[in-house]
């Protein structure tokens, strides 16, 4: 543990742009290879402007998607900005059925996507902090013998920039990197929260069946994650599986009996399902448990609809299951 | 109505601020979605759904005003979480926008709003 954790304080401090910035060589984890460079990651030279929608591409390409910059440029440039933002960056790569996972803001998140065999899309300030120059670009690499790093950038292919010096630009953009994953993949050092986070997005741009995918990689990595079953019912919810939903988040509430969107989403599968004796039962639970919280509003209106459907001539579809207090 | 709304956009800047992932989930009717829930929980959200769609109104306004092709718009804001689109709502001009341009923030612009939301100045009071 703390050999791992010292060489991590190292490279912070590299990072925090202290004077006595340490050398790549000095941080790298004992584990990690002394030089990557992911020389298949292919290279598109930005046109003005248009680093985001050219790291974007390198990213997506690498990660299977068949994609030209130019097709990015009108889903994430913005000409009063004269740039691209983070977050349509990220909203883009949903598009494309690609999982956006943001990394930690430690550089030993960055070298371990890259001994994975990912390349790594930074924010960089160029310049100093209070006037900033906002660049893209893409780490392919390192080498801790020459003390560089390994970038696609702008119109170069391959740049080779001293390591202090891109921990400085990163650390001055926040220290903000993503990849894109394919459905299904999940880097081995992830974090289990922040990846079903990103899978929620996919959830939330409609991307049904990329995060179907990944939930079911959540759930069978960390079975244990209430969030990951949510999520895989809210999508079998989507798609018209009502049983799968409703087993769904039975398995999220054996976990966390207390979460009221669970409650809130299983009452509105049972009225569906014509159960709306258990369903108004479990939408009554729902409110009590969301109160003061800022789902309230929207878990009353859902007992409100249930309360108002006149009763099911037809019989409730998922009967054999025992359903939570 | 404005100083208002503008109050309540500093609220939002500066609380969202502190969250670096999306949230949130426009599903279907009746189902909470997966961010959403997860929000709740880490008490990040206190927003609820009318601001929501509030936001993504602003968003669309905001993006067709800064050159964004209005047939793309929809699909671009389609891809966002509601925390995300959130925080593109006060923050779509200041935010880094990478590209090689130069970006001037408007550094005493925040300081002021920083000011005035924690009570230290009081420069925006309501007629």
């Amino acid at each position: 543990m703390i050999r791992r954790a010292l060489p991590a304080a190292a490279l912070l401090a590299g990072l925090a742009g202290c004077a006595a910035s340490p050398p790549l060589a000095d941080g790298l984890a004992p584990q990690a290879p002394r030089s990557i460079e992911l020389s298949a990651t292919p290279f598109f030279p930005q046109e003005e402007y248009q680093c985001g929608p050219a790291a974007l591409a390198t990213l997506l390409r690498a990660s299977g998607v068949e994609i030209e910059p130019q097709a990015l440029t009108p889903q994430v440039f913005i000409p009063g900005r004269l740039g691209s933002l983070q977050a349509e960056l990220i909203g883009a790569t949903r598009r494309h059925e690609r999982l956006p996972y943001l990394l930690a803001t430690t550089a030993d998140e960055l070298i371990e996507e890259l001994a994975e065999g990912r390349p790594v899309l930074v924010l960089q300030n160029l310049r100093a902090s209070r006037w900033p120059k906002w660049h893209y670009a893409v780490l392919i690499g390192y080498d801790a013998t020459r003390n560089v790093a390994l970038l696609r950038s702008g119109t170069e292919e391959r740049l080779e920039m001293r390591w202090q010096r891109f921990a400085g630009t990163w650390h001055r953009g926040g220290r903000w990197a993503f990849t894109t994953l394919e459905p299904g993949v999940i880097p081995l050092h992830a974090d289990a929260s922040r990846y079903v986070l990103a899978v929620a997005g996919l959830e939330a741009a409609g991307k049904l069946r990329a995060a179907a995918i990944s939930y079911d990689a959540a759930i069978a990595r960390w079975p244990e994650q209430q969030h990951a079953w949510l999520g895989r019912g809210n999508v079998a919810y989507a798609e018209g599986d009502l049983p799968a939903a409703a087993d769904a988040y039975l398995r999220a509430i054996l976990l966390e009996p207390k979460d009221a969107a669970t409650r809130n989403n299983l009452a509105q599968a049972l009225a569906d399902s014509h159960c709306l004796a258990e369903s108004r039962r479990q939408a009554e639970r729902a409110v009590a448990l969301a109160e003061g919280t800022a789902l309230a509003g929207a878990v009353a209106e859902t007992q409100v609809k249930i309360l108002a459907m006149p009763p099911s001539a037809e019989a409730c579809q998922l009967e054999g299951r025992i359903w939570p207090d | 109505m404005h100083v208002e709304r503008f109050r309540r956009s500093c609220v939002a800047l500066i609380s969202l601020s502190l969250v670096s992932l999306g949230l949130q989930a426009p599903a279907a009717a009746g189902i909470v979605g997966t961010a959403d829930a997860v929000a709740a929980v880490q008490q990040q959200d206190h927003r609820g759904a009318v601001q929501d769609v509030l936001a993504r109104a602003d968003v669309r306004e905001q993006m067709v005003g800064l050159g964004v092709d209005p047939a793309e718009v929809e699909a671009r804001i389609a891809a966002l979480t509601d925390a995300e689109v959130a925080t593109l709502a006060t923050r779509i001009e200041g935010a880094p926008a990478g590209g090689d341009a130069l970006v001037v923030i408007g550094i005493v612009f925040v300081v002021l709003m920083i000011l005035e939301f924690t009570g230290v100045i009081d420069i925006f009071k309501k007629a």
